[in-house]
């Protein structure tokens, strides 16, 4: 490592080395993200409202896009509050309409009631938009 | 090359390797088990529809449906040695009264129902922890817990739409739904139809019905016109 300051080609190698590894993660990242269509493609549980079927510090893998269906009650979703970004990790419980602006209520399985005290003043229900994406898998 | 960091860098990635391989396996042991829900019955035993407000503080009067309704279903064959959770739920399904394409969908009632292998995950009191564990006497696996019995069950949340109407709303339906969720692979629902060893959910629809005309106004009605 000392040795590397006195050889300039080798500190910049090393640099470039270091460059690469971040490059690389960010890529993935970002690869990652446009495969599944979501801003954030892997999330981590803040809380515990799904207990037990995710606990905190739980990662998830995000799918945001509707192949075949719609986004539909009982799919477990994450989402962000309007002007806020704190994704959470929801179930879809009631669904009224079709299409992108079909209104949405979410619950989480472990709370007691639903989460219109959650949302944003005024905003009664979410819609397709707010959601970031679709919990794959366990 | 024989450096110690070199060797343990090996073989923590054929732990990371041996680790996926075996969940990978573990997951897809879950389509050999083979899932056969069945719904015995599946009805409403109350209807009604009333005028309330969505909480203390909100001016806007909408229509409540009250439903009670008796189920009987068996979901015992999703509990496996990988069953983490079942969440079981029903839902009121009715068509939008502008375009036949546009639907609404409620949950009415729902329940999470833990493997024994999960129970201490769930944020259940101590009492119920206690009574849990009794039941399932030891054991990892505990199919009876699958099997729902409801006789006139209440709504859990209340039913409602956005529009603030629901009186004499057509075609109102019942369906059972569950969603399995494993220790490792992916999260899965009740499909419409047969997945090999997976078959599909019969019979876990209600007869359609239409929701009454508001109750309490024709009463308040009456009272004023005796007065």
């Amino acid at each position: 490592m000392l040795s590397a300051l006195g050889n300039p080609r080798q500190a910049a190698a090393q640099l470039m080395n270091f460059g690469l590894i971040l490059s690389t993660a960010f890529m993935m990242w970002k690869g990652l993200s446009v495969i599944s269509d979501s801003p954030s493609p892997i999330v981590v549980v803040l809380s515990g409202s799904m207990e037990p079927a995710f606990q905190r510090g739980d990662l998830l893998l995000l799918w945001n896009r509707n192949l075949f269906t719609e986004t539909s009650v009982g799919e477990v979703v994450v989402y962000n509050v309007r002007d806020k970004d704190i994704p959470i990790v929801h179930r879809v419980i009631s669904k009224f309409g079709t299409g992108p602006t079909a209104k949405l209520l979410t619950k989480g399985d472990n709370n007691d009631s639903d989460d219109t005290k959650l949302y944003a003043p005024g905003q009664n229900y979410l819609v397709r938009e707010d959601i970031i994406g679709c919990v794959a898998p366990d | 090359m024989y450096s110690s960091l070199v060797r343990l860098q090996n073989t923590f990635g054929f732990f990371t390797t041996v680790a996926f391989v075996v969940a990978l396996l573990i997951s897809a042991s879950d389509f050999l088990s083979p899932r056969t829900p069945t719904v015995n019955v599946l009805k409403t035993t109350q209807l009604q529809t009333v005028k309330g407000r969505a909480d203390y503080y909100s001016s806007k009067k909408e229509e409540y449906a009250i439903i009670k309704f008796t189920l009987d279903a068996d979901l015992s064959s999703l509990f496996t040695w990988n069953t983490k959770q079942v969440f079981a739920y029903v839902t009121a399904e009715w068509p939008s009264a502008q375009n036949n394409n546009a639907t609404n969908q409620a949950v009415i009632w729902d329940t999470i129902i833990t493997a024994p292998s999960s129970d201490h995950l769930g944020n259940f009191s101590p009492s119920k922890l206690k009574r849990l564990r009794k039941s399932a006497n030891g054991k990892g696996i505990d199919p009876s817990r699958g099997k729902l019995q409801l006789k006139n069950q209440r709504l859990k949340y209340p039913l409602t739409h956005p529009t603030g109407r629901l009186a004499n709303t057509e075609d109102v339906q019942l369906k059972l739904h569950y969603n399995v969720q494993p220790w490792v692979g992916f999260l899965s629902w009740n499909q419409a139809q047969d997945w090999g060893k997976w078959k599909a959910l019969k019979n876990g629809l209600s007869k359609k019905f239409t929701l009454p005309a508001i109750k309490v106004k024709e009463q308040a009605k009456k009272k004023t016109t005796k007065v």
